[in-house]
């Protein structure tokens, strides 16, 4: 169907100039006023009228709208993974309880290390980087009891319930530690809880960028794989795929990609669920090598707009993200919902 | 007519429990088998374990010299293809498309038809009659068309042995007739081997080469007209002075 496939690529084509622009707008857009001949200026010479402008375009918003462009594309394909492992429309990058691991390794190094009397709120490095590798500690290990349950149990629901179970104790060892702590680091908990794209500096993009573009190509070379679980697992399996290496791969690589996400910017919602579905919608295709760029570019288009609104251009107060997009996506899920009546053919 | 499944000793079950055990038997090729049985006897158990789709507790199943349990699971995608009673839930697709994963074990990583694979999904469309379905939403048709585009799937897949587990089960007398008649013609015009379990008794006598009658955990094989002279199926399914089959 050439005609299909040209339709495609001109959406892949708009998608990309539409997400230019929205990039271009997030550099040009903030509480502070910079021309917008000013902010080209400092991206391609680095040179501008004021130093605290140079700042702020090159150590804030390029970092933050380059963020914004991986973690839209990450949380949308690890959703869509999730979506067509379980074969059930409203599953998302945390639906296995990856990220609630990451928020309780969160909680126990801003909280929990607060109750015992060591404060590293001072100590920015440290503070940053801390959240980081708690973070990547709290999602490997619910990883790990993913990976070793899959071997072990023979339906894959099972997992997803095991996913959502774990995703639950640990919401309920971090509201056990919110209630015993103190409240400066409550509050820088609550506010990563929130979401944030602006915490990722230029030096962490470099550790950052590789891991989601791995994560993402990963993903797109195994979308005949991911196809073929549309038909349910007997029917893969009959046409040649390695039912339980597929598994481990579609978990590990949604764990690289969420995970990496929530590690720096918190959990961000709704974002992973509603794109998938709006690639399905646009291309009316389920087919992955299809929706799997779809969704990269309609999810950085995404972030890029709620990151945007956030900032309230014009305003000195900025929202946070996740507000924007659980506002933006919560209507886009209603929307879905009545639209499909037949939940089930949803995928 | 040569062999083209050797089952020795075979024993299968689920959760650790043997269902049916050292069952023999030699499939020829062209043929059309039909698997018999009351609900809960083992029959998808058995059907699963032939295909490969499930482990065996012991003995052999060889498709012509090779063992199938030595296969890797690409290899077993040449060799057989299935059918299953639920027709999958998915939309989104075209009628072409979902045939199109027929060729998935003969394509490359971006799953792109050759002029090849295209003739083939042409050809299984224009089989099955489906040539005037192939860019409707699989999503929007029948449960009785749509078991005919997996039919249409698993020729595309092109392999000798197909195997198909209750397809009829959700469909009406017309449909039931179709698809019989249409695996009828599969074995003799493309001299494929099918294998199907069903409860359809009266048209699984008119158009099987040979039935495998499923009871308690014994597998009984003869042809059709064995089985409606004696009265093994009639007292298995407790239908003795209350229907008569045939």
């Amino acid at each position: 169907m050439p005609l299909k496939l040209n339709k495609i690529s001109l959406l892949l084509v708009l998608l990309s100039i539409s997400a230019v622009f929205f990039f271009i707008e997030d550099l040009f857009l903030g509480s502070v006023h910079i021309p917008f001949s000013n902010v080209i200026d400092i991206l391609f010479t680095s040179s501008s009228e004021k130093l605290s402008w140079n700042i702020i375009v090159l150590e804030s918003r390029l970092p933050r709208a380059l963020t914004a462009i991986l973690c839209g594309a990450a949380l949308s394909i690890s959703g869509l993974q999730m979506q067509t492992l379980f074969r059930n429309p409203l599953a998302g990058p945390y639906i296995l309880g990856i990220s609630s691991g990451a928020g309780l390794g969160v909680a126990i190094f801003i909280m929990g290390l607060g109750f015992l009397g060591i404060s590293l709120t001072h100590l920015t490095w440290i503070g940053n980087y801390g959240i980081i590798i708690s973070s990547i500690i709290g999602s490997s290990c619910v990883l790990f009891i993913l990976l070793v349950s899959i071997i072990r149990l023979k339906d894959i629901m099972t997992v997803l319930i095991l996913g959502i179970m774990i995703g639950s104790v640990a919401s309920a060892l971090i509201s056990i530690i919110q209630y015993f702590s103190y409240d400066n680091s409550l509050k820088s908990f609550v506010m990563w809880m929130m979401g944030d794209l602006s915490n990722v500096s230029l030096a962490q993009l470099k550790i950052l960028f590789p891991v989601v573009l791995l994560g993402l190509i990963l993903s797109f070379l195994i979308s005949k794989k991911l196809n073929t679980y549309l038909l349910g697992e007997d029917y893969a399996q009959s046409l040649g795929v390695n039912i339980k290496m597929t598994q481990f791969t579609i978990i590990i690589i949604t764990a690289i990609l969420a995970g990496s996400i929530t590690a720096y910017c918190g959990p961000i919602g709704f974002v992973g669920i509603v794109v998938p579905h709006l690639a399905r919608l646009i291309s009316k295709s389920s087919n992955h090598i299809i929706i799997i760029p779809l969704s990269v570019l309609i999810g950085t288009n995404m972030l890029l707009i709620s990151d945007i609104i956030s900032q309230l251009p014009g305003s000195e107060k900025v929202i946070p993200i996740n507000a924007i997009t659980s506002l933006i996506g919560i209507p886009f899920i209603f929307w879905i919902i009545f639209k499909n009546k037949r939940i089930s053919e949803l995928n | 007519m040569n062999e083209i499944l050797n089952i020795v000793s075979l024993c299968v079950g689920y959760d650790k429990k043997p269902v049916i055990s050292d069952f023999n038997t030699r499939i020829s090729s062209p043929s059309l088998v039909t698997l018999i049985g009351r609900n809960g006897e083992g029959k998808s158990t058995l059907l699963k374990t032939i295909t490969g789709l499930l482990p065996s507790f012991s003995g052999n199943i060889s498709f012509f010299n090779k063992e199938i349990s030595s296969l890797s699971t690409k290899e077993k995608s040449t060799i057989f293809s299935i059918v299953l009673a639920q027709p999958p839930q998915i939309g989104n697709i075209t009628v072409r498309d979902f045939v199109g994963f027929g060729r998935y074990p003969y394509t490359n990583w971006l799953a792109m038809n050759s002029k090849k694979d295209n003739t083939i999904i042409d050809e299984s469309l224009a089989l099955c009659g489906l040539t005037d379905f192939a860019q409707r939403n699989f999503a929007n048709l029948s449960d009785g068309e749509k078991q005919k585009i997996a039919i249409a799937r698993a020729i595309a897949q092109n392999t000798p042995v197909i195997i198909l587990d209750e397809p009829t089960s959700h469909l009406d007398m017309v449909n039931q007739i179709e698809i019989f008649e249409l695996l009828h013609r599969l074995v003799k015009e493309k001299q494929k081997t099918i294998l199907i379990s069903s409860h359809q008794l009266q048209l699984a006598m008119h158009y099987s080469d040979e039935i495998w009658l499923l009871n308690q955990g014994e597998i009984e094989i003869n042809a059709p007209t064995f089985f409606m002279e004696n009265k093994t199926i009639e007292q298995l399914f407790r239908l003795e002075n209350k229907f008569k089959l045939w």
